[in-house]
This record gives C-alpha cells, sequence and structure tokens, in this order.
C-alpha cells in the first residue's frame, strides 16, 4: 500500500517535471494556418469572348506580369493600367495605409520566352509560341488560358502555379497575359 | 509522366539556349564561396554557441545527461535527431531540447527563432559532425506519423500560386534552373541537405537553420510561413533528415 503511494507520488513527479518541461517548449500550432492555405479542386474555366486580344497595352501588361515577380521587386517603367500596389476592389485607403505589394506572374522563373533574362527551364520554352504551337494546330487561345488559370485540368501531377483558381490573378489579367504568350513577337 | 511532357515540349523547341546569366553565382561569388569554405564565417556562431553550451547548460555533459547517454554515445545520438524524446512526449529537434535544457537549468529558453538558439543548436549539432547520420523514423510510432506528416506537408499544394515544395523540389524537375538559381534536389534518398544544415547563407550574411531555410522558400513561393517548432516544422526537417540517412554531417554548411 505504501509502496503503491510512493510510487504514485513519484509517478506523479515525474509527470509534473515532463509537462514543465513540455511547457518550456515552444510547440507552435500551424495546422490551422495549412488548412486557410489549402489549394482547391481543380476547375474548368471557360475563355471570355474577346480574351485574347491584339492590344498593345493589353498586351504590355501581361508581358510585365510574365517577367516580374512582383511589385516591390519589379523594376523599370509600369506599363499602363498596371499597379505596383495590389489594392482591394471598393475599399478606400488613407495615406498612411501600407497597400502590400502586387504579385505578378514570374513565369520567366521557369520559362524561356522573347528577352527572358535569366529563364528558367522547369516549364517548356515559351518563344515562338505562336508559330510552333498555334499556327501549327498543336494548341489553341482557350488552352493557354486554361494552362495559365489553372493547369490542373490538363496535367493534374503539374508542377506549374495555379493563377486562376487561386485569385492570384483576375480573369481580365489572365487574357493579357495569354494575350502575350500567343502575340508574334519580334 | 510529367517529365515525359517537359521532354516532349522541350524537344518540340528542339535547342535550349543558356546564356551567361544563367547562373546566380558569378565568378566573384565563386571566389568568395571558395574563401568561405576555407574559413565559414558561421564557425564564429558556432564558437559563440559552444560558450554559451557552457554557461546555460553545462556544456556537453548536461546535454548529455539531458538526453541519458554517456558523453561518448552523445555525438551518435545527436545524429539522430529529430527524435521521439520520452520526457517531453514529442518528436522535437534539438533547438526544443535545449529549451527543455534551459529550462531545467532555471535559464529562461531563447526562442526558436532567436540568433542566440541559432547559435546554440548549431553547436549542439556540431557535436556530431564527422558522425554518420541515423535518425530511426521506424523506432516508434511517433516517428513513423513525423515522416507521414513531414511527406504529406512537402507535397500540399497550397499559397497564393498553388505550390507545395515538390513543384520546385522533386525529381522530375531536379536539374532545371527556376530564375537562375538550380533547384536542389531534395526528394530522393542520398541527399545530403539536412546534414548540411544549419549553414551560413551568404545571401542572408547569416546563419540559418533548416527550418529558417523552409520559411525562406514558403515565403519566396507565397506558401503561408509557418512557425519553427511546429509539429508540421518538426515533420518537415524528418522527412528530409530521412533522405540524408547515412550521409555524414557536416555543419555549419555554407550556402548560397
Ligand atoms: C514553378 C514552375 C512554373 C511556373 C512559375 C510557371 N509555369 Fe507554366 N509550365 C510549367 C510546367 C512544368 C509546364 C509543362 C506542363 C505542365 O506540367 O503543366 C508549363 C506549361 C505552360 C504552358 C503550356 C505550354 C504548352 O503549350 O504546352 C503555358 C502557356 C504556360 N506554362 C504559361 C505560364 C505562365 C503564363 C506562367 C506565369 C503566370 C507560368 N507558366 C508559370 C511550369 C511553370
Ligand atoms: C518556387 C520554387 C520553390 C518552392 C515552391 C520551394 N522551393 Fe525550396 N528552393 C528553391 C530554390 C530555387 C532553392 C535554391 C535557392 C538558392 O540557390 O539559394 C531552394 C532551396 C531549398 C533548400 C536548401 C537546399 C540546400 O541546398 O541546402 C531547402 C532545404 C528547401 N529549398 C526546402 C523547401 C521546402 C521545405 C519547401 C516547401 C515548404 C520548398 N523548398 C519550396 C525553390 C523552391
Amino acid at each position: 500500500m505504501r509502496k503503491l503511494i510512493l510510487m504514485g507520488l513519484a509517478l506523479g513527479m515525474t509527470m509534473a517535471v515532463a509537462s514543465d518541461l513540455r511547457s518550456a517548449i515552444e510547440t507552435p500550432d500551424a495546422s490551422k494556418l495549412i488548412a486557410k492555405d489549402l489549394l482547391e479542386p481543380a476547375k474548368v474555366y471557360t475563355m471570355p469572348s474577346g480574351c485574347i486580344t491584339n492590344d498593345k497595352d493589353s498586351i504590355a501588361r501581361g508581358k510585365f506580369i510574365f517577367h516580374n515577380l512582383n511589385g516591390k521587386k519589379a523594376k523599370g517603367k509600369l506599363p499602363k493600367g498596371l499597379s505596383k500596389k495590389q489594392m482591394k476592389p471598393g475599399k478606400t485607403y488613407l495615406p498612411q495605409d501600407k497597400i502590400p505589394a502586387k504579385q505578378y506572374g514570374n513565369c520567366v522563373a521557369c520559362h524561356n520566352i522573347e528577352g527572358a533574362r535569366g529563364a528558367g527551364n522547369i516549364g517548356p520554352d515559351l518563344t515562338n509560341y505562336n508559330e510552333f504551337f498555334i499556327k501549327t494546330g498543336a494548341r489553341d487561345n482557350a488552352f493557354v488560358f486554361q494552362k495559365i488559370a489553372d493547369p490542373r485540368i490538363d496535367n493534374p501531377n503539374t508542377h506549374m502555379t495555379v493563377n486562376l483558381t487561386t485569385k492570384l490573378f483576375t480573369t481580365h489579367e489572365i487574357c493579357e497575359i495569354a494575350s502575350y504568350i500567343v502575340s508574334i513577337k519580334k | 509522366m510529367v517529365s515525359k511532357k517537359i521532354i516532349l515540349a522541350f524537344a518540340l523547341i528542339g535547342v535550349l539556349a543558356f546564356s551567361g546569366e544563367q547562373f546566380a553565382m558569378s565568378d566573384s561569388d565563386r571566389a568568395i564561396y571558395a574563401e568561405m569554405l576555407e574559413s565559414n564565417p558561421a564557425d564564429m556562431d558556432v564558437e559563440y554557441g559552444s560558450e554559451l553550451m557552457e554557461d546555460l547548460v553545462g556544456g556537453d555533459e548536461g546535454l548529455a545527461k539531458f538526453l541519458g547517454v554517456s558523453e561518448d554515445e552523445l555525438p551518435a545520438y545527436i545524429a539522430g535527431f529529430p527524435r521521439y524524446i520520452e520526457k517531453l512526449g514529442l518528436v522535437v529537434g534539438l533547438d526544443q531540447v535545449l529549451q527543455a535544457l534551459m529550462a531545467e537549468n532555471g535559464k529562461k529558453p531563447f526562442k526558436l527563432k532567436s540568433k542566440d538558439m541559432f547559435a546554440l543548436s548549431t553547436y549542439a549539432k556540431s557535436i556530431a559532425n564527422g558522425e554518420a547520420s541515423n535518425i530511426d523514423v521506424n523506432a516508434n510510432e511517433h516517428m513513423k506519423k513525423a515522416l507521414a506528416l513531414g511527406e504529406k506537408t512537402f507535397m500540399t499544394k497550397r499559397g497564393g500560386r498553388g505550390l507545395s515544395c515538390n513543384s520546385c523540389h522533386a525529381p522530375a524537375v531536379i536539374g532545371a534552373i527556376l530564375r537562375t538559381q538550380p533547384l536542389p534536389e531534395l526528394g530522393a534518398d542520398g541527399v545530403a541537405v539536412a546534414a548540411t544544415w544549419p549553414g551560413y547563407r551568404m545571401t542572408k550574411s547569416s546563419l540559418r537553420t533548416l527550418q529558417r531555410r523552409f520559411q525562406g522558400c514558403m515565403k519566396n513561393a507565397l506558401l503561408k510561413v509557418i512557425p519553427i517548432g511546429s509539429a508540421e516544422m518538426v515533420a518537415l526537417e524528418v522527412y528530409l533528415t530521412n533522405r540524408a540517412k547515412g550521409i555524414e554531417i557536416a555543419v555549419p554548411g555554407l550556402k548560397r
């Protein structure tokens, strides 16, 4: 009996020490952060009419998004109609408000294309895309639109970024990026 | 299947022309790197870490005692981290063990993300330099679970661009270039990476731990950054350390 009590005491003591030590170490929760950050299932999108355009300003914006990472890192003059900051539509901002940098595509991280600097090669080279892919009938505009919007429809195991399902870009911006890719470049 | 697609696309286009600016390391960078290999700037942090170790927790002896091993067994035991530690009831990294040890010694534990903790835990891992990494992911249910969670975390696509660690570190994309940076392979057995962290990062001019490195990739790729010491972070470390099993530990490493 006495032995049991002693044992119980000893046990209680080691357990107390264990929980003390346990509370001395940092074990922050990450599961909620991850759960909120998960990618939604793959989605099929219909390319809106008038999506692919020859408009110079649209193509310039698509090009800028293709070649740059974000508004903080981007150098050079911004094309007309593109911002370095990501403002929420409908929200009014005061001068002292911190507005986050706008994210761009950084597509050159993985794709070479005309005039790319330091392009990566995880994805296919998109140089001469119009001639090699569109004119040959291998691809059409809708394919390019869907690929950028959500590449998982074409390839469930893709290593490419998802750009519309994640709401990183608007449908309109995807159209401008696609317009840049399929445009004939000099 | 993925690699086949990529190869196909490459074949269609024919030749890939790489320019000199392809690589982020210039010749002068490389010269500095060679010099640093002779004397790693983080050696000073390790020295400082060893002083902290003496002052705060009774040196190697104090650590060995806490872990329940002899000082002779300590290097090989450290080469098996992250481990399930009975006293803590958790799979933990060395840094968390050091927090517990500091508390046991009546000291206020360093924060996991603090410079002092980076120095202290790098010193502690350096005790295992020259030992083969010997993590045992089958040691118990806790380790098995940690490995599974690590793999899951590595494969989970999330964040603003819908990327996972595997998007950039899968065997299929290895050897490929991400914007001037060759992608280090992480997803195969025999990958030494975990055995070479903590390391000195030239681009950050400071000593960084493996979990701190994970945070860098998360931030760059727009994955929500998760905290050091979380179950998922320790699990990622378990996953990558298991890849480095059998490889000699050599810290602090020297990283771009
Ligand atoms: C992390 C790597 C990565 C990034 C970043 C990336 N891509 Fe891709 N991309 C790929 C890979 C890999 C493929 C090959 C097919 C696949 O696996 O989906 C691909 C395929 C494509 C294709 C189809 C080419 C064809 O005709 O087969 C287009 C178009 C494309 N990407 C455009 C973009 C655009 C635009 C962006 C930026 C908004 C971008 N990519 C960013 C990796 C990437
Ligand atoms: C968009 C691409 C991308 C994603 C996504 C990504 N990484 Fe990386 N990672 C890189 C590149 C590029 C480097 C090499 C950078 C350099 O040279 O400085 C790197 C380096 C690393 C290293 C250092 C390797 C070494 O040689 O020591 C580790 C560890 C690492 N990544 C882990 C991760 C983990 C874990 C995740 C997911 C949470 C992840 N990465 C997601 C691109 C990526």
